[in-house]
């Protein structure tokens, strides 16, 4: 009965569901990007063969696909995990600067701890400080009311310039480039292939997604917060604590966000560079809007989107395609996929009947 | 350095700054007035910067510069009301999309066009004072060295204030933000309203753009808004969604901006100053906001 009364709402020849969605985005988005790149006077299909070739053939763009897929995992796991409570975190990218300066700071003190203690402490305390800079959101929210999607990108804003201020001025090291110093070799995440920057943050991004998944499916906490996230009245009347179960959500959602900035400055750069980040926190909500914001899709929606990247950046090499149109086919997956109707309606262009506006 | 001797001097940028906040702001009151969230104010006004920079560019004339802002900032508004009132998609999420889109397709834009990532090339600007006032006692040397941007700031909101408590039509759309069912019922276009609304907002927020990039400076520079569309929302809401209230608030943050152009190059670090107006928006959030509601209709799609 109810089925039949969304199927006269929506009329069409087909139903999209939930994970035909997502990819049909996806390809609706790379098809308008190849648009524009055809009437830049570009051939789309050589570039997407190229980016194709350049991201998987070689076991040089396989590593850098992988690369690039890394902090994508952690971020786009972040945004998913706060969305579960119907929280938007944009303050990912600020969670992930601040993680990565505490781990560049960790790092750099000589503790004569062995390898084993010196690189979990940095991880973890990179967690912790992207992990207490998301709860201070949550906070403000139950607390305040304040607009968490604003409190967020004021405080992105914050972190960005503390941490530039920490690089330019007391923590920057010997010469022009605005850096920390090395961090000590024994709190350095080690590489999985030698002449690559692929390191073992790859593994631990897909083991966090692994987690949260069984977290939020297996776990009493994980139950509540999902409660939360289907209704927060209906939650409360349950006996569950909304504010506490958001203030957790957003916890764990910025220690995975640090744990990406720590992971970096560990594993790529071994130093805080500034302006390392190009915005990896905001190609999360990308992420988590193809994965249809399940933990595990995030895996593969990470690679997908590490893939372009990397391909991108092995075709601006030798044509002059700016590597940005990647972020153009991201923001269009985020609205796409948000828009299950458009969608449809581009699927079934032609068919129209009533007025546009109307 | 003599604060008090500056003091003018603060004073002006203190209006100059917050000229492009209050215009972004009151498209935002625009268009929450009609029930949809305004998130993505930042998208428009980056548009809005681009385009003006492009239209200045190709036309050798700031002015036309300002019309091509507001084209562009019209541009990502009905896209905004196609979104959200056609497409019913979250709103929050339409807007962030959007905002992401404008920062990645402006990037984009800039390498096609100028092949620079960073920043166009300069155009002609808008440098115009009303220095036909500086003769007046007292407030001259304030009122003669703001743009006349300010004095069309002065005029757009008191027009913008009229037209929303008023008219007819400001009645009707404030009917439609509070109650589409009523207003529905008693034969007002509600999808109409809402979509004029949106191309308001777009209009003045790509005009705030077009004002930073063609006022303040005389070039686009990559993420040129750095998160002043979402500050112009929280006037917005801090202003109880009224014009006239944006003024006000927004004079707060300007006066922040005003500040940390004023201390940078002296003792404290740059970044550490250039901080200001972002945890001022942080604190006003945290303690000003708790008790204004929005528009009962914001948000919600039960108006067919």
């Amino acid at each position: 009965m109810r089925r039949e009364q969304k199927k006269q709402k929506i009329p069409g020849p087909f139903e999209i569901n939930g994970v035909m969605l997502p990819i049909v985005s996806l390809i609706l988005a790379i098809m308008i990007s190849g648009i524009i790149m055809a009437v830049c006077g570009y051939n789309p299909f050589e570039a997407f063969g190229a980016i194709f070739a350049g991201a998987f053939q070689s076991k040089s763009g396989l590593a850098q696909t992988l690369t690039q897929a890394t902090p994508l995992i952690f971020t786009g796991l972040a945004f998913t995990l706060a969305k579960k409570t119907t929280l938007i975190n944009l303050g990912v990218e600020g969670q992930l600067l601040f993680g990565a300066m505490t781990a560049a700071i960790l790092g750099n003190l000589d503790l004569g701890l062995p390898v084993i203690l010196h690189l979990p402490l940095t991880l973890i305390l990179g967690m912790a400080a992207g992990g207490i800079f998301a709860a201070f959101v949550g906070v403000l929210k139950i607390k305040f009311g304040s607009n968490e999607v604003i409190a967020t990108i004021m405080l992105n804003e914050i972190a960005k310039l503390f941490c530039s201020y920490l690089v330019n001025g007391p923590l920057k090291a010997e010469g022009a480039v605005s850096q920390t110093e090395k961090v000590l070799p024994t709190a350095m995440l080690p590489r999985i292939i030698a002449k690559y920057q692929l390191t073992f943050a790859i593994v631990l991004a897909v083991l966090a997604c692994v987690a949260v998944k069984f977290f939020m499916e297996r776990t009493v906490k994980g139950y509540e917060i999902r409660c939360v996230g289907m209704g927060s009245k209906a939650a409360e009347t349950a006996g569950i604590d909304v504010g506490k179960m958001m203030v957790t959500a957003m916890f764990i959602s910025g220690a995975i966000a640090g744990l990406a900035g720590a992971c970096h400055v560990t594993g790529v750069d071994r130093r805080y560079i500034e302006g390392f980040s190009p915005g990896y926190g905001f190609d999360g909500i990308a992420v988590a809007a193809l994965a249809g914001e399940n933990p595990v899709g995030v895996i593969f929606a990470g690679v997908i989107f590490g893939a372009l990247r990397s391909g991108a950046m092995v075709l601006n090499r030798t044509t002059s395609i700016p590597t940005d149109f990647i972020n153009v086919i991201q923001a269009l997956v985020v609205i796409l996929v948000a828009a299950p109707l458009l969608v449809k309606e581009i699927l079934m262009a032609g068919r129209r009947k009533n007025g546009f506006f109307t | 350095m003599d604060f008090l001797h500056s003091l003018d001097s603060i004073l002006v940028s203190t209006i100059v700054m917050s000229i492009p906040l209050v215009f972004a702001a009151v498209g935002g009151v625009f268009s929450v007035r009609s029930g949809i969230m305004a998130l993505g104010l930042e998208s428009m006004m980056m548009v809005g910067a681009f385009f003006g920079v492009a239209g200045s560019y190709f036309f050798h004339n700031a002015w036309i510069g300002f019309l091509c802002g507001m084209a562009g900032g019209m541009l990502i508004g009905i896209l905004h009301g196609l979104l959200s009132v056609r497409y019913k998609v979250n709103q929050v999420i339409s807007g962030i999309g959007l905002n992401l889109l404008a920062l990645a397709a402006t990037t984009l834009l800039m390498q096609l066009l100028w092949n620079n990532r960073g920043n166009s090339p300069q155009v002609a600007s808008v440098q115009t004072t009303a220095g036909f006032l500086l003769g007046i006692p007292m407030v001259g040397p304030i009122l003669g060295k703001l743009s006349v941007n300010a004095y069309i700031m002065a005029l757009m909101v008191l027009v913008s204030w009229f037209a929303l408590f008023k008219t007819r039509f400001g009645l009707r759309l404030r009917m439609v933000g509070e109650n589409p069912k009523a207003a529905a019922t008693m034969g007002i276009r509600v999808h109409k309203i809402k979509y004029i609304a949106v191309l308001i907002c777009g209009m003045l927020a790509g005009f705030g753009g077009a004002f930073l990039s063609l006022n303040h400076m005389d070039m686009f520079v990559r993420d040129m808004t750095a998160g002043r569309g979402y500050i112009a929302v929280a006037v917005a809401i801090l202003s109880r969604y009224n014009p006239a209230g944006v003024i006000v608030c927004a004079l707060l943050f300007g006066f922040c901006d005003a500040l940390q152009i004023y201390f940078q190059g002296g003792a404290v670090p740059t970044q550490l100053i250039q901080m200001l107006p972002y945890l001022v928006t942080l604190l006003v959030l945290t303690i000003g906001v708790k008790h204004i509601k929005a528009p009962e209709g914001v948000g919600k799609y039960d108006d067919e």
